[in-house]
């Protein structure tokens, strides 16, 4: 009976560490964030080009693959079904995608003999995901991914360029920021099927009580001392940490959230992530003199407390004890469920250079194994119709893609709610950099936001910043175009 | 695993014929590699396969997604990584928080052992409990001790009370408290699993040397300090040894429990993060590959010296 007992905790012993050390050497998934790194120069001798290591073989299958990789003839010359991959989404958005794929299958999919078969995948490892299969050259026909990756997909040729598959109507019925998004080295690879945007969601009785400006578009949005005085008016009126910046979103795997929500702070102020004449530089221009000053005044208001640094969810606004939400479109649901009639969504304030927006969001291209591009672009055109314009809309709250459905949107229109978003959009809005190095940008410009935000030294941070993209790009050859 | 003199089951072999002997050790081997075929065959597949793997790639400047061709850069990589100020970070925090878990740990294990192997009433459903955060997902675990730890949670409503106020720190963002709100999620979730190896051995110090010590008025410490420890001895080594191996593979709590994944101002940066980051965020496959080498090396080197400096007892 004893020696069983020791015999059999020793086996579990065993066997949970071996699991233990399997795992080591098989990373989990997982998220981008800081860390400086030195270059990695071809210190080899440039004459081992393609070695025969297993990772030579996979990129060069790869790249090989795009020499024959279909463009789009116009024609669906067979019955085909498109495999498809889809993040999960938050709340509703996997329910009304099936329901939306369905609808196609049924429906103009049946007329032209194109049926998708979509596999949703998690959220959180999807970005890997995709990079594993892109890497093995594994990719679905059609398959949506996060704007920060997009450039990457595209510049390793991961992706179609799908100007042949956009007819001109479409085209030009399409955001300017949407193409925007889509277009690396001069053609586009992707659409939205929605937008997004940011503001500053604020209870409308507060705001009045305490004799505060409300901003109508982003031409008269609060300028930053204003906002200073702002949330220390509402401080002063008995709300401990007035502004809710969703400090929570970046707590566990990305810090895609503050680069999304924040980097729109140094744009205001006449900054940028990275020098976007060429994109070969950072330095001097995400640790600009402008940049440090806007994220200092940020910094400041940490450190007073006027931003709440507590909160793991949103209640604090929902309930009413946190009067300001810095966030994104996708809040509008729930806010407006708790406030009502309440609720405004005004501008971000104004840090110098006029109140800047992020935009861009989740966004379908077609993969370069796609065999009928026709048939994948059949269902993003679906995708883009009115009809279903307005329903994703009006359902996730996001803003449409399109300039036709986001005229006649109720939300949207001229005289919604939201109306702002598309206002900002065609006004004040600045798309993620258009390069590959993004994914390095944001994991290092994240980071540096949230440690300026616990208290560290601002400049050093952004130098740091700079250091990071720069290395990234040398590690990279700068991104030389490939075709 | 225990130091337990004669077993009293086993008798001494019987002389048996010789040819008789081999044969049967001869089917014992086979027997032998037939069990061991399976979990060498899947060993080798995931664990040393993908070793040698990184190794190869570790050599090379692979990038996860890129046109660019492959090439081999020597130990550019190894350079580049010792040159890099935030690894060094990372296994300085590796280190801090295997030096505050190791021991701290261990102790907590074996006390709770003691208890629960004590002839109380319901010790089986107090073994359970002990047991129950072993069985639970890291990841989901540490998502409610980020509840628990936020600065008007549980844990700080608790503390604050008992200090009246004086203890209240901010658990996930400050850079002092965010190691210590790690290394107490750890402790949370592995002592029950060495808890359970202790009393395994604890119930295999036999118990006519406790009878001899009582004989002999020895006191409850000495018989503690010279029955218990030395007939578990074996034990408490296994038990340091992988307790250091896990905490140089510490990642769940470190990317689930602090703002930002890794820290504020990277206090909870480890090896691990640091591998993950570099080849999926940063898509350096190359250098993350290296960064496992090194971490292997890392762990192999304690282990010979935790090896050499407690020889297990035969």
């Amino acid at each position: 009976m004893k020696t069983t007992t020791r015999i059999g905790a020793l086996m579990t012993a065993i066997a949970i560490t071996a699991a233990g050390c399997g795992s080591d050497s098989a990373p989990s998934a997982e998220e981008p964030a800081a860390d400086p790194t030195p270059t990695t120069e071809q210190a080899g001798p440039d004459t081992t080009d393609d070695d025969e290591s297993v990772a030579a073989e996979d990129v060069t299958a790869d790249g090989s693959t795009t020499g024959d990789a279909a463009a789009c003839d116009g024609e669906i010359d067979e019955p085909v079904t498109v495999t498809a991959w889809n993040h999960a989404g938050q709340g509703n958005e996997q329910d009304l995608m099936t329901e939306q794929i369905a609808d196609f299958n049924a429906g103009p999919g049946a007329e032209l003999g194109v049926t998708v078969a979509v596999e949703f995948l998690p959220d959180g490892t999807y970005v890997e995901t995709v990079q594993s299969a892109a890497a093995t050259g594994d990719l679905p026909d059609a398959l949506d991914f996060d704007g920060p990756f997009l450039y990457n997909y595209a510049w390793a040729d991961n992706l179609i360029p799908i100007d042949s598959c956009v007819p001109d109507d479409v085209e030009r019925n399409l955001l300017p920021s949407i193409l925007a998004q889509g277009t690396y080295d001069g053609e586009l690879y992707s659409v939205g099927t929605f937008e997004s945007g940011l503001g500053i969601y604020a209870s409308r009785s507060v705001l009045e009580e305490n004799d505060i400006r409300i901003p109508t578009s982003p031409r008269d949005a609060w300028s930053a001392q204003e906002f200073d005085e702002i949330l220390r008016t509402l401080q002063a009126a008995g709300f401990e940490h007035p502004l809710d910046i969703k400090w929570y979103y970046g707590g566990g795997a990305t810090a895609e959230w503050y680069t999304y929500g924040f980097s729109p702070v140094i744009q205001s102020a006449g900054a940028d992530l990275i020098d976007r004449s060429d994109y070969r530089s950072a330095d001097g221009i995400v640790n600009s003199p402008e940049a440090v000053a806007a994220l200092e005044l940020f910094q400041q208001w940490a450190e007073d407390g006027l931003i709440d640094l507590e909160s793991t969810d949103d209640l604090p606004f929902q309930e009413g004890t946190v009067p300001l939400s810095w966030v994104g479109h996708w809040l509008y649901g729930p806010y407006e469920e708790a406030l009502g009639d309440d609720l405004v969504v005004v501008p971000l304030p104004d840090f110098g250079e006029g109140s800047v927006t992020g935009q861009g969001s989740w966004n379908w291209g077609i993969s370069s194994t796609a065999e009928e591009p026709d048939a994948v672009w059949a269902f993003y055109e679906f995708l883009l119709s009115d009809e279903q314009q307005l329903r994703w809309s009006s359902t996730i709250g996001a803003p449409p893609a399109t300039q036709s459905a986001a005229a006649s949107s109720e939300l949207f229109g001229p005289g919604g709610d939201l109306e702002i978003y598309i206002d900002q959009l065609s006004t004040s809005s600045v798309a993620r950099p258009q390069t590959p190095a993004y994914p390095a940008i944001t994991e290092s410009f994240g980071a540096a936001f949230a440690n300026i935000l616990l208290g560290a030294d601002v400049q050093s941070e952004l130098d740091r910043v700079a250091d990071e993209i720069e290395q990234d790009l040398v590690a990279n050859d700068f991104y030389p175009a490939t075709n | 695993m225990t130091a337990t003199p004669i077993q009293p089951g086993i008798a001494p072999a019987q002389p048996t014929p010789r040819r008789a002997g081999r044969r049967g050790r001869r089917s014992d081997g086979r027997a032998a590699s037939g069990f061991l075929a399976p979990g060498g065959l899947l060993l080798g597949l995931f664990v040393v396969g993908p070793f040698i793997a990184a190794i190869v790639l570790s050599l090379t400047n692979w990038r996860l997604v890129s046109p660019l061709p492959t090439q081999w850069v020597g130990l550019e990589n190894y350079r580049a990584i010792i040159a890099d100020s935030q690894f060094w970070i990372a296994i300085r925090n590796n280190l801090t928080f295997a030096v505050l878990v190791v021991p701290l740990q261990t102790i907590l294990a074996l006390a709770m052992a003691v208890l629960v192997n004590r002839p109380v009433r319901g010790r089986v459903v107090i073994r359970t409990i002990y047991f129950l955060p072993v069985v639970t997902v890291m990841t989901a675990a540490a998502v409610i001790w980020r509840l628990l730890l936020t600065p008007d949670g549980a844990v700080n409503s608790v503390l604050g009370t008992i200090t009246f106020g004086a203890l209240e720190p901010n658990w996930l963002t400050s850079t002092t408290a965010a190691m210590p709100a790690v290394v107490l999620v750890s402790i949370w979730q592995g002592a029950g699993f060495q808890m359970v190896i202790l009393l395994a051995a604890l119930q295999g110090v036999p118990s006519d040397l406790y009878e001899a010590a009582s004989i002999d008025g020895a006191t409850r410490w000495q018989t503690f300090r010279h029955i218990t420890v030395p007939g578990i001895r074996n034990a408490l080594i296994f038990v340091v040894t992988v307790t250091t191996i896990l905490a140089f593979r510490l990642y769940d709590q470190v990317v689930v429990l602090p703002t930002p994944a890794g820290g504020p101002r990277d206090a909870t940066r480890t090896m691990m993060l640091e591998m993950v980051q570099t080849g999926f965020g940063r898509q350096l496959i190359g250098r993350a590959s290296a960064i496992a080498v090194l971490f292997f090396v890392i762990v192999l080197a304690l282990t010979a010296l935790q090896r050499a400096l407690f020889r297990e007892s035969p």
